[in-house]
């Protein structure tokens, strides 16, 4: 086609008609406040857990050669713990465990919610080792941390009271990190970073393969119903493709704020819940501390670049098939290429390998999973960010010159099944 | 100022859609464009559109080709009906004018006085999908005249309709063309474009066959028609001994003949007299333009809506003239 329409107005009123006339829809209405109620029950879980398992008791285990100072530690230990969850009845309850390696592998499997090792070095110093199981909070560990320096203050007061106070050594030991062994931990931020990744790659999946089929659902929806004839006619296949991806994505974000805006004020006002109703006691509220604001815009970055990407593809799709029932056999297809950039980020979540997840970060159909989870429970360099970007945005341009040729011919095409070559010849075609 | 077609050509694949068709309607015409269905008018119109782009050749109005055209210029009513079935009629209208630029309250404006002039105001709020499929067609006509364009593209606007909106449609034709806009529409009912147009181009398999003012195309092949009527008898029977002579389209009480360039309408009616039966009417016409269609393109226009021979029935014909 060689009139060259410019793309706004015609664009914006396409977008703004899709927009209004999928939230305007009983089906929307209806999935947005299911999936709402979905993520602030899911939010609700750790409360409803809590409620359920009551004063549910933690188990830290003592290991230490030394008889009176493991005696100490579990003194301390048990008495700061406690004082520190409120309320009468015991939480923790600190054991002395005989071995240390079959104590440290009963933290790996989950028997134990920690362990303390403690041992005293020749140099008289306190050498602290606590290993920490998944499901102990940060608030817990700082608190096992003043209980150590007490047991070394009592220590000191009961062997050694002519000498200096010396400082005990403390290492805070996570039980699964991402590198597979045991290494120190840095403050919050690898659990919340994990829970932050997770969450944002689920959303980023759910966005592009269901709102994605959205736009061609609508695309097919037009040629079934042959209003299409008149569309082409009003506007052109560049305007209404981006008319018809503005329009369903900004949809589909308005769907994705209804359900994470009451899941997030859920978190934030879970904690402050349970101490009013449960009694004071240990955070049960996921972590919100991974989420940064550099994340956040990363987020939206990657969201909206990714779902053009996806969109423009899933309109060319839709427009080569003429029935609703056919769409169904382009849908895994379609989604199988989402779902490759899935898994990949989901390996980059467990510490898959790191040189194809680092790959897979530059490339544009999977750089929205895997450079974000990558951002958010990796470091990442500028550049790395620069190129991601730089290669989406090119492949953007691309697919959106091949994708309007190929729905260009499309929409012309009823009841027949378009070839391989047809579909090449289409995308070759000088617009 | 008129709308030239000058020497389009398309191929699709090994089809060829348009073979050098050319044909021009001067502004302020309904110009019937007749042919079978793939003779080629749907291509036409999509190239003039823009949907679709030319091998060769070129379509123009006022002498600007159609690619350097604002679409506005043209109003279009797809072969293929389709509106937003869940969206009411007033939403979709309004929506499709504002594509070409017309304000919301003023294509809301114009919505609600065509549906008077159509006499179904109540149509505004209903959703497409509760109106039959002859009011919905009424409806993308509006869509294709709100943005006032200087030329209409009708595909097949009558296919469908009851008489009593054909003849609304008719008349909101012309009052359009009153106003000066220029109407193609494409039809394969020679009687409705005979009805409307000044001027009309057969087409086929891509060319046009025979084209220009609608008397000419009539004259065309030198045939002449009889309109007829008889006292008593409708079956004509007696018209076998007139070569050259046949009835194209039977009445009770007028029937339709036509005549082969050497027959003189004068022998009919004395072999009517001869016979000694009463003539009630007798009118020297032109040839009808469905059988100018066929003389040209050698088969009628909406043979493909026609019943096919009974195979079965002739096979047994066949046998029996073989024994």
């Amino acid at each position: 086609m060689s009139r060259r329409d410019p793309v706004l107005p015609n664009a914006a009123i396409v977008a703004r008609q899709e927009y209004g006339s999928r939230v305007r829809s009983r089906l929307f209405h209806l999935s947005t406040v299911l999936l709402a109620t979905l993520a602030v029950l899911v939010a609700f879980v750790p409360f409803f857990v809590r409620v359920v398992e009551g004063r549910a008791v933690t188990t830290i285990g003592v290991v230490s050669r030394d008889d009176a100072l493991a005696g100490r530690s579990i003194g301390i230990l048990e008495s700061v713990l406690n004082n520190a969850a409120g309320g009468s009845d015991k939480s923790f309850v600190v054991l002395r465990e005989p071995d240390e390696p079959t104590a440290i592998a009963m933290v790996e499997a989950g028997s134990l919610d920690g362990l303390l090792v403690a041992n005293r070095l020749p140099s008289g110093q306190l050498a602290f080792a606590f290993h920490a199981g998944e499901g102990l909070g940060e608030d817990r560990l700082q608190q096992v941390a003043v209980g150590m320096f007490g047991v070394a203050v009592l220590d000191y007061s009961a062997n050694n009271p002519l000498s200096g106070f010396q400082l005990p050594s403390i290492d805070l030991l996570r039980a699964s990190s991402p590198g597979g062994g045991s290494q120190p931990i840095s403050g919050a931020e690898y659990a919340g970073r994990r829970i932050v990744g997770i969450v944002f790659v689920v959303l980023i999946f759910i966005t592009l393969v269901i709102y994605g089929m959205w736009v061609a659902a609508g695309v097919v929806a037009e040629k079934a119903s042959r209003v299409m004839e008149l569309m082409i006619s009003a506007a052109s296949p560049r305007q209404l493709v981006i008319g018809k991806v503005a329009g369903i994505g900004a949809a589909g974000v308005t769907q994705m704020l209804g359900i994470l805006i009451p899941a997030i004020i859920a978190i934030v006002i879970e904690d402050p819940l349970a101490n009013a109703v449960l009694g004071p006691g240990p955070s049960v509220a996921l972590s919100l501390a991974g989420l940064s604001p550099a994340l956040v815009v990363a987020f939206l970055t990657w969201f909206i670049l990714g779902f053009v990407l996806y969109g423009l593809i899933y309109a060319a799709a839709g427009s080569l098939v003429s029935r609703a029932e056919d769409l169904q056999m382009l849908a895994l297809p379609l989604s199988l290429i989402a779902i490759v950039g899935y898994l990949q980020a989901v390996l980059a979540l467990t510490g898959g390998t790191a040189g194809f997840i680092r790959f897979a970060s530059y490339m544009p159909f999977w750089s929205p999973f895997v450079m974000l989870t990558r951002l958010a429970v990796g470091r990442v360099e500028p550049w790395e960010v620069a190129l991601s970007l730089g290669l989406l945005l090119a492949a953007i341009g691309l697919t959106f010159v091949v994708a309007v040729r190929v729905y260009s011919a499309g929409v012309l095409l009823y009841g027949q099944r378009p070839g391989i070559r047809a579909i090449a010849r289409a995308a070759l075609r000088p617009e | 100022m008129s709308l030239v077609v000058d020497r389009l050509t398309k191929r699709f694949g090994a089809v060829l859609a348009l073979d050098g068709l050319s044909f021009e309607v001067p502004r302020g015409q309904v110009f019937g464009f007749l042919g079978a269905n793939g003779a080629g008018k749907t291509t036409t119109m999509r190239i003039a559109l823009g949907v679709l782009r030319p091998d060769e050749g070129s379509i123009s109005w006022d002498g600007v080709r159609s690619d350097d055209l604002p679409r506005t210029t043209w109003g279009y009513l797809p072969e293929e009906r389709g509106l937003y079935p869940r969206m009411t009629i007033l939403d979709q209208l309004v929506y499709f004018a504002g594509l070409y630029g017309v304000p919301r309250d003023v294509a809301a404006r114009e919505v609600r006085d065509w549906l008077a002039r159509f006499r179904v105001p109540e149509f505004a709020d209903r959703r497409a999908e509760e109106l039959s499929k002859g009011n919905q067609q009424k409806v993308q006509f509006l869509a294709a005249i709100l943005h006032d364009p200087d030329v209409l593209l009708m595909d097949e606007p009558f296919t469908g309709l009851d008489p009593v909106n054909v003849a609304l449609l008719r008349e909101a034709f012309l009052e359009l063309r009153d106003r000066g806009k220029t109407i193609v529409f494409s039809t394969h009912q020679m009687e409705t474009a005979e009805a409307m147009c000044e001027s009309v181009a057969i087409v086929d398999r891509g060319r046009v066959v025979v084209g220009g003012p609608l008397r000419d195309v009539k004259r065309s092949t030198g045939r002449r028609s009889v309109v007829l009527g008889i006292d008593g008898d409708h079956r004509f029977e007696w018209l076998a001994a007139v070569p050259g002579a046949r009835v194209v389209r039977p009445g009770m009480d007028r029937s339709l003949l036509e005549l082969d360039a050497d027959v003189e309408p004068g022998a009919i009616l004395a072999a009517a007299l001869g016979r000694g039966l009463t003539v009630t009417h007798f009118e020297i016409a032109d040839a009808s333009l469905e059988q100018v269609f066929i003389d040209h393109v050698g088969r009628p226009a909406d043979e493909d809506m026609r019943l096919a021979p009974a195979l079965a029935s002739s096979a047994a014909t066949t046998d029996s003239s073989a024994a």
